[in-house]
């Protein structure tokens, strides 16, 4: 900060915009070249027009914000509402916290200048109208991404701005088609801006995706890596603390990988809880290349647990399946919450082709099996909406009563139905 | 006296409740049969003392005819048949101590169509149990008859969808073209085979993203036996049977004594002891709705039971099979002002309650306002959870679906081919709320309460 010298007083300066360290400068070189008047009459120009940094109403944490519920497991909402709008975008998350989610989860990747996205595939062609801008067509590419050979558009070959100019649409033919072609890809900030401004505390659950493809094709100023700029954002934005301290609660963050070194590595960085996630048999780890089998198993449980708070399988791995009816659960579960580790499967979905015939095409008798039968501590699911009702339905948040007579009433409405059995 | 404690109106209802009742019956018959056993032993047994009597009194009493010797054989096969017939007890299972729990009647009800077909082979008996276990209300069939006569729960009328007709090589030569209701249909028609034949077949799941597992094991039943698996439940379950394609029923098959498709179907509903007006006591105790897209068999029947009756209602351009009427001609003010004389209700096909356009519900049409207004049930059908059968607006959520149409459109009653999740949306939304009934749950209930009480802070 640069103190006049003719100034008869100290006088405060209220912030340090891009626009008043100009305006200073021009000031300097006005005071030098013409005279006191006209910076004064320069400096007051500067004073209106520069904006005082007081937090947006919206934002004002001073408001009493309905806390995050902790007494039931979480309901995920599994990259937005994705069953009814397309899916990674921002009105799937606000259509989200609308239904009732506890956390909004999302897919992080990069674009080629570096920016954080929110964008599950690495490559545009399920879910953009990617093939209808004739100015990127050569921009197709086949990169080996997981030891498999992957032909598209890939979002590490697109600036932030060119992303921005495509249009997302849903996955899924027997979905919702409607709002194809209205939202656009979203950035990680304005992900978390969607949850910093809900009316109640929604958690984020930002996964590290693909981090080996990533840091192979972008790089970062300063040899910083695609993790480092991932634990940056979510600081800047204040969200730290270790699972269910404080600072949590108030914003409330798990991490989720595929790639148990990336969760290792950022361990050093911050306490949010992590989560590693557990990809089908058949696939090993992209980073370490070590198999289902050895990284559900007790020993590698054991070591894993320092650094995660849970662990989010595929959960047709979990309860075994044939002939489209579910079998004897797997001890899976067990030898987890034995390690003291949460377990969030994924991924529920309301359609009968996902739903397996024990539950007569219903999606809360399988949401039933999965929170009182197999005991789970969370639910990555489409359906968000779904999951909430059910919830309320059967464990409904009770509320404590803040108005003596309306105590007494629920009371005498209790005592008049007593009949002796 | 008029006003004696004994009136004609009095035994007159003494008379009839011991006479129609069903369970009061069986047991005067029962006392009637012993009593005539113990008459008629009596007799005999004098009969058989004469000869000794006659020599006691000298010259007294006139001489009697001795009984011949074939009053012995007689005697002996009088007990025989005394010890051997099952006296008149009812079944264990069916012995009415009247604690059964009845129907629900304060939430619209839950029709379980054709059985729990969403998991389940349609209209097969372990289809109709499934759905009492799920908690249904009543249980919907199709009634169509066989070449015999017998009535039977069948929906189509042909065996080529949900039997497994096709590998049945000796009936190779059945197949035939027949119209009905104006289309001309191919196939087997079960008018053309006896129930023997027809219980020689297996039912099958008709979708095929539905459960296979059940195909092959399952027989045909018929209408008395579906009746029996509701008289067997161990709570009050309805029946809801449909008079199905009448017109042509009663063209390809005859009964004796000029009787129709519509009196046999009456006929056994009666036997069982079905009977009484909407929410009549006997009503309660059996609870039955008659249901049928031919006007002409309802009215028809209105003469014979005072069960009430709902007019199905098909789509839009499908005329009724009978008196050849629009969809707009029966849902108009005017016809619902007639036929209401009839019927206690409509059951509409849903998508014309409301209309549809990509998917999407739009506005709801005024036949629910006006059938209400006429004092009669709206009971749509058919509700199902696959996600190819629920409009967008409900997120593929099918509980969100039952919501709409029960607490939005207001209906009173809804066919669904999965009564066990329609069943858990009403037990969590409108439970059947009994109260507590144990003193110390009851006691930690208002402790638990109370504990949780924190004083508003008044400022």
């Amino acid at each position: 900060m640069i103190r006049l010298q003719n100034a008869g007083k100290g006088k405060e300066y209220v912030g340090t915009s891009n626009a008043f360290i100009i305006a200073q400068t021009v000031i300097y070189l006005a005071m030098y070249l013409t005279g006191i008047v006209p910076f004064i009459f320069l400096l007051l120009v500067a004073w209106c027009s520069a904006r005082p940094l007081y937090p947006l109403p919206s934002r004002r944490n001073d408001r009493n914000k309905r806390p995050l519920q902790t007494f039931r497991p979480f309901n995920i909402a599994h990259r937005g509402s994705n069953g009814e709008i397309p899916e990674e975008s921002a009105a799937a998350y606000m259509k989200a916290i609308e239904e009732g989610a506890d956390f909004i989860e999302t897919d992080i990747l990069a674009t080629k200048d570096g920016s954080l996205i929110c964008f599950h595939d690495v490559n545009l062609d399920d879910t953009t109208d990617i093939v209808h801008h004739k100015e990127f067509a050569n921009r197709k590419r086949t990169y080996e991404v997981q030891a498999v050979n992957i032909t598209g558009y890939f979002t590490v070959d697109f600036t932030l701005e060119e992303l921005k100019s495509l249009r997302l649409k849903q996955r899924y033919p027997f979905r919702d088609q409607q709002y194809n072609g209205m939202f656009s890809i979203i950035t990680f900030e304005e992900f978390i801006s969607i949850a910093l401004d809900a009316p109640r505390v929604v958690g984020i659950y930002p996964e590290i995706k693909n981090p080996v493809f990533i840091n192979q094709r972008v790089k970062w100023s300063g040899g910083k890596k695609y993790e480092d700029k991932f634990v940056e954002t979510l600081k800047k934005y204040g969200y730290k603390g270790s699972y269910m301290s404080k600072e949590w609660l108030k914003q409330p963050a798990f991490i989720q990988s595929f790639a148990p070194t990336s969760l290792i590595y950022i361990s050093n960085l911050t306490n949010l809880p992590k989560l590693f996630l557990i990809d089908d048999v058949n696939i090993p780890t992209q980073d370490t290349n070590q198999s289902y089998w050895e990284i559900t198993s007790d020993n590698y449980l054991d070591f894993i647990k320092e650094y995660v708070v849970g662990i989010g399988p595929w959960k047709d791995n979990m309860v075994p399946v044939s002939g489209n009816y579910i079998e004897t659960p797997s001890d899976f579960v067990a030898r987890a919450h034995v390690q003291n580790l949460q377990v969030h499967p994924y991924t529920f979905r309301n359609e009968n082709e996902f739903l397996h015939f024990n539950f007569s095409e219903d999606p809360y008798n399988e949401y039933d099996y999965w929170i009182n039968k197999v005991g789970v501590d969370g639910l990555f699911t489409d359906f968000t909406g779904s999951l909430h009702q059910f919830q309320e339905w059967t464990s409904p948040f009770l509320s404590r009563e803040e108005d003596a007579h309306k105590l007494l009433d629920k009371i005498a409405l209790l005592i008049s139905k007593f009949k002796h059995a | 006296m008029a006003d004696g404690v004994i009136s004609v109106e009095k035994i007159k209802a003494f008379w009839h409740s011991q006479v129609h009742d069903p369970d009061k019956w069986d047991l005067n018959k029962k006392l009637l049969r012993a009593v005539g056993l113990f008459a008629g032993s009596i007799v005999l047994m004098r009969q058989y003392e004469q000869p000794t009597k006659r020599k006691a009194h000298k010259g007294g009493a006139p001489p009697m005819a001795s009984p011949s010797r074939s009053v012995f054989p007689f005697i002996f096969m009088l007990f025989l048949v005394g010890c051997s017939a099952r006296s008149l007890y009812p079944l264990p299972s069916r012995r009415h101590n009247g604690n059964r729990q009845p129907l629900q009647t304060f939430r619209p009800y839950n029709i379980a169509h054709r059985g729990s077909n969403g998991e389940i082979p349609e209209e097969t008996t372990a289809a109709y149990k499934k759905a009492i276990e799920e908690g249904t209300d009543f249980i919907e069939t199709d009634i169509l008859a066989s070449k015999d006569g017998v009535l039977i729960s069948f929906h189509d009328v042909i065996l080529d969808d949900t039997t497994d007709i096709d590998e049945h090589p000796e009936f190779i030569d059945r197949k035939r073209t027949y119209e009905v209701q104006g289309l001309n249909r191919t196939g087997y028609f079960t008018v053309d085979f006896t129930l023997k034949e027809l219980k020689s077949l297996r039912v099958k799941q008709r979708y095929p993203f539905r459960d296979q597992q059940y195909n092959g094991k399952f027989s045909i039943i018929t209408f008395e036996e579906f009746i029996s698996i509701a008289l067997d439940a161990n709570r009050v379950v309805g029946i809801y049977p449909e008079m199905k394609n009448p017109v042509f029923i009663n063209q390809r098959v005859k009964w004796s004594g000029g009787k129709k498709f519509e009196d046999k179907f009456v006929e056994t509903l009666k036997k069982y002891g079905y009977r009484g007006s909407y929410m009549s006591e006997q009503w309660l105790k059996r609870p039955a709705f008659i249901q049928s897209f031919a006007p002409t068999s309802l009215i028809h029947v209105s003469n014979q039971t005072d069960l009430p009756k709902i007019l199905l209602i098909d789509d839009t351009t499908t005329p009724t099979q009978d008196t050849n009427q629009s969809y707009w001609e029966i849902t108009s003010d005017k016809y619902l002002d007639f036929i209401k004389e009839y019927i206690v209700g409509i059951g509409p096909w849903k998508d014309t309650l409301v209309t549809a356009s990509n998917n999407y519900l739009r506005k709801p049409t005024d036949l629910v306002a006006r059938a209400h207004a006429h004092n009669l049930q709206v009971h749509p059908y058919t509700f199902r959870n696959e996600n190819q059968f629920i409009h967008f607006n409900f997120s593929q959520d099918p509980y969100r679906e039952f919501d709409y149409w029960l607490n939005e459109i207001g209906v009173d009653g809804l066919f669904t081919d999965f009564t066990g999740s329609l069943h858990q949306f009403q037990e969590w939304t409108s439970p059947l709320s009994t109260g507590e009934r144990d003193a110390n749950r009851l006691l930690d209930k208002i402790v638990f309460m109370i504990s949780k009480f924190k004083l508003k802070k008044l400022v």
